[in-house]
């Protein structure tokens, strides 16, 4: 690890801090929402659409109903007729939605898509009554691919849905035309990018359970607490008041995945208040791959170029596969453009054109990165195609056109880009992986060859502050015990990235306490704060700053008591590893664990020489709280180098080394930070060389819906030597200098590892992911 | 229709009524409470099921309790003494080899079993050895360091 600029004086901030629930995840990881169980609970299960379009007709739910065991059956009559839209982190009814969704339909626009639900005693017989549920289908014709759907007489998905294209966004600044002009070359390429599936290792589990006023109680694997609670509250057309979720203390992985509302929570909602008894619902593998993925998308990609290197305009236009439902993709597509195609690098003249486009495949979701990973695909590749023909230095050619700390941010003109790293992520990861001794491309001997590749990815989010109608805030209660310790209560949801950890840890070093003094307690949408949901890499920069508030008014107090019991100023104390002592003269000192016994002790206290009176206005439990949203949205800055290793009998594609340098302001846990970049490193391997969801052509049916058909990296297609840098570069408005880190982790890699292949062999592939037969059939052997 | 089997499940025997397409995952989750054994995937493909059967290490999800009368079943809550944790659990924790976790009970156990093979593994026989089962939260690097931490504990 390399700190550019670290700050002194931190105790636990930026130390290697064991996880707090990683002791309970190895002897067992009883707290995952899959392993709630409550008495007397009914196991539901979703009877799926084999057709991909179709119209339901009639429903004969008779035989089902009567199979012993067998509680309730719901159809799409017996289900509110709410059109929502799943995804969590908008307000439910912003105009910016396209609520296209329903619990059940009885239209069909998706092989898949549920048509009942069945709550029965056991899991078994609920899938038993399954098969006699009778559904009479008039099947539609059906189309899976953007292009064809584009096209005039495709089968219409949405009715006034024209040519199924859902939205036309576009972008532009300056003058295209004019820049491309003036530029002196014009480069022009094509790259795809499939989809794919973030494979949380949890799968969606919900367990709902209804009380005698109405009042639904959900436990749920998702990354919202509040999200699903608004989404549940008018998809069901309830109060929100009505909805209590619990939060979980942690949950098996989302990367985004579980940023929807499913089928299945609202449904073992209406399961319970029909049966009057908890209602449990757990997915199955094939229905985890089919609830979202990742959208597959095709940008074209024109750039203009001065003969000093510098880019003078850029134009692009992407298509985006939607899916049966608008979902994400409205959304999606625009942070892709922007923060992805556009506004990363300097250009005067800018124009994007957009096309969100409806088919009859399986929907779209979040997945780490969130259309990033499309576009920097784009960018990188096609960045090193310039450098090839002009004779650059990718880094060279990067650094003249990267933007430099002070800027102002090119997506709100408003901030500036206060910490900005790139030019030393670029340079310190160079310098890594020995950049220098790089070989010309295809310059090797023998039938393997290796190669170094970069991509860089130059403007990303710590949240969504700026965002139209994307929720920020964060809150948080911090609460003093006698025993000198604290409890941490946030709406956050820890999803496997270490997120309670990294807040305790920023709580402890605002209150002056050990790192394992703060314990992230579990709450409700009841009693805590909102929050908006883990994701878009906020956590440590947005909930931070919201726990960094709170435990400074908690400290406040405890210092104001200190002050009183010690006969001092407050402004006089500080607070240092659980100690309290008057500013240089530590040895006039009291522990917090005596300050919180004197503020909870009653107000006459029998001690050992009789009653003795206390003070009243110290009297009450020492505790702070906040509800904010962060100042800024700070970008970070990532430049990830790869060695590869090519087969040019095989076409195997084996990647040696990684270097991932990264601009995240400050580190607040170095384990947890270097975990986000393997992890992000994994699934960018996975990105780049093996991941696709197959479909059947005819019927539209998922073919890789286990992990037997699905590829993703095991321990074996992961290299040994992973390498993480992190520049410090302390940035003002965070939590200790702190932004962000863990979706840039997965934007990267693909482009690295694409241009590293060139590199080795001398090819360029365009569509993800490169496979053997790819690379064999750009080496002419195919 | 059921039948009874007999298991000895972490020293414990228990005789239990199953189906004929119970499994071994089904047993320890449903039937024991055995919560620390996880449903990934249900068809061998994530090994977040792994336990020991007789000393081997198998997915539980793919193993039918009808064929294993009479079998000794450990499952992680099996592991370490009382108030100690097995090596191997203990360097998961200090490595920073969890992240989501939900894995890491049938890791823990697919490990157990390599290091039993083979005490002093190398690095291309750990990678090889854990192959079967998947993690998707830390590209297996902390994974592996805790494999190669216990193996010289």
């Amino acid at each position: 690890m390399t700190n550019m600029n670290g700050m002194r004086g931190m105790s636990v901030v930026g130390k290697r801090v064991l996880r707090a629930d990683a002791y309970e995840k190895v002897i067992n990881g009883k707290g995952f929402p899959v392993n709630i169980s409550l008495p007397g609970m009914l196991h539901g299960k979703l009877l799926r659409s084999p057709y991909p379009h179709a119209r339901i007709l009639r429903i004969d739910i008779s035989r089902a109903e009567q199979l012993p065991g067998v509680k309730a059956v719901l159809t799409p009559k017996d289900v509110p007729q709410i059109p929502y839209n799943p995804m969590f982190f908008m307000p439910v009814t912003s105009a910016a939605l396209t609520r296209d969704m329903l619990i059940l339909s009885d239209v069909v626009r998706y092989a898949g898509q549920p048509v009942a639900a069945v709550a029965a005693t056991s899991a078994a017989i609920a899938e038993q009554a399954l098969e006699l549920i009778e559904v009479e289908y008039e099947e539609l014709a059906a189309v899976f691919d953007p292009e064809a759907a584009m096209r005039d007489g495709a089968p219409e998905i949405h009715a006034g849905v024209k040519n199924n294209i859902r939205d036309t966004p576009s972008f532009s600044a300056g003058d295209v035309e004019a820049g491309f002009r003036d530029a002196d070359y014009i480069f022009e390429g094509t790259y795809e990018t499939p989809r794919v599936h973030t494979c949380y290792m949890e799968p969606r589990v919900c367990v709902a359970d209804t009380d005698r006023n109405g009042h639904i109680t959900i436990h749920a694997s998702v990354q919202h607490l509040y999200g699903l609670r608004e989404r549940m509250a008018y998809a069901l057309g309830m109060p929100v008041s009505q909805i209590r979720v619990v939060q979980p203390p942690y949950i098996g992985g989302g990367f985004g995945s579980k940023l929807d509302m499913a089928t299945i929570e609202p449904i073992a909602a209406l399961l319970s208040a029909k049966t009057r008894k908890p209602v449990r619902i757990e997915q199955t593998r094939y229905e985890d791959f089919i609830t979202n993925a990742r959208h597959p998308m095709k940008v074209h990609l024109k750039t203009g170029v001065m003969k000093d290197g510098t880019f003078v305009a850029r134009y692009a236009s992407t298509v985006l596969d939607t899916s049966a439902y608008a979902t994400h993709g409205p959304v999606v597509i625009l942070v892709h453009a922007h923060f992805g195609l556009m506004l990363g690098y300097r250009s005067p003249n800018l124009k994007w054109e957009g096309k969100v486009v409806h088919t009859n495949n399986m929907p779209g979701g979040a997945f780490r990165g969130y259309g990033a990973p499309q576009a920097c695909f784009a960018v990188e590749s096609q960045i090193d195609e310039i450098c090839d023909k002009l004779g650059f230095d990718p880094i060279e050619f990067r650094l003249k056109n990267t933007r430099r700390a002070g800027d102002p941010h090119p997506f709100n003109p408003a901030w500036t880009l206060n910490s900005y790293g790139l030019p030393d992520c670029l340079k310190l990861g160079a310098e890594r992986i020995g950049w220098a001794a790089r070989a010309k491309p295809d310059s090797g001997s023998g039938t393997k060859k290796r190669g170094i590749g970069l991509a860089a990815h130059p403007l990303w989010v710590s949240g969504c502050v700026g965002f139209p109608d994307i929720y920020e805030h964060s809150g948080a209660i911090i609460k003093l015990n006698v025993d000198g310790t604290a409890d941490l209560a946030s709406a956050t949801i820890d999803i496997g990235a270490g997120q309670n950890t990294t807040l305790c840890q920023i709580a402890a070093e605002e209150l002056g306490l050990a790192a394992g003094s703060v314990r992230m307690s579990c709450g409700t949408t009841d009693n805590l704060p909102f929050d908006a949901p883990t994701h878009a890499s906020r956590i440590t920069y947005s909930s931070g700053n919201a726990v960094k508030v709170a435990a400074a008014a908690a400290k406040k107090r405890l210092l104001e008591v200190a002050a009183t019991v010690m006969d001092v100023h407050p402004g006089d104390l500080e607070v240092r590893d659980g100690m309290i002592m008057v500013k240089g003269s530590p040895a006039q000192a009291m522990s917090v664990a005596a300050v919180v016994q004197r503020a909870e002790s009653p107000y006459v206290v029998i001690g050992e020489q009789g009653p003795m009176p206390t003070t009243l206005s110290e009297k009450g439990t020492i505790m702070g709280m906040s509800s904010l949203a962060p100042a800024s949205n700070p970008s970070p800055a990532t430049a990830q180098f790869v060695e590869v290793e090519v087969d040019t009998e095989t076409g195997q594609v084996k990647v040696l080394r990684a270097v991932f340098a990264h601009d995240l302001g400050r580190v607040v846990n170095p384990a947890g930070a270097e975990g986000q970049v393997e992890g992000g490193l994994q699934q960018g391997i996975g990105f780049a060389l093996m991941e696709n969801m197959i479909f059947d052509p005819d019927t539209g049916a998922c073919l890789t819906s286990d992990f037997l058909d699905y590829k993703m990296p095991t321990a074996v297609e992961m290299p040994s030597r992973i390498e993480s840098i992190f520049v410090e570069t302390n940035e003002p408005t965070g939590p200790f200098g702190a932004k962000s880190l863990s979706e840039a982790c997965l934007i990267v890699p693909a482009p690295a590892i694409a241009n590293a292949i060139f590199n080795a062999v001398g090819v360029r592939v365009r569509e993800l992911p490169i496979t053997p037969e790819k690379i064999l059939a750009a080496l002419g052997k195919l | 229709m059921k039948q009874l089997i007999t298991l000895e499940v972490n020293g414990d025997k228990h005789e239990i009524a199953v189906e004929p397409d119970t499994t071994l995952l089904g047993v320890l989750r449903e039937h024991l409470g055995l919560l620390g054994t996880k449903r990934g995937c249900d068809s061998g493909g994530c090994g977040c099921c792994t336990v020991h059967l007789d000393g081997r290490a198998v997915y539980s999800c793919m193993t039918y309790a009808l064929s294993i009368q009479e079998c000794k079943v450990t499952t992680i809550e099996g592991l370490g003494a009382e108030k100690e944790l097995d090596p191997l659990q203990d360097a998961f924790v200090k490595e920073g080899a969890v992240q989501c976790g939900y894995c890491t009970c049938g890791m823990i156990m697919t490990a157990k079993q390599l290091l039993a093979d083979e005490p002093k593994p190398d690095e291309d026989t750990i990678r090889h050895g854990i192959a079967g089962n998947l993690c998707r939260c830390t590209g297996y690097h902390k994974i592996v360091e805790a494999i190669k931490t216990a193996a010289n504990a």
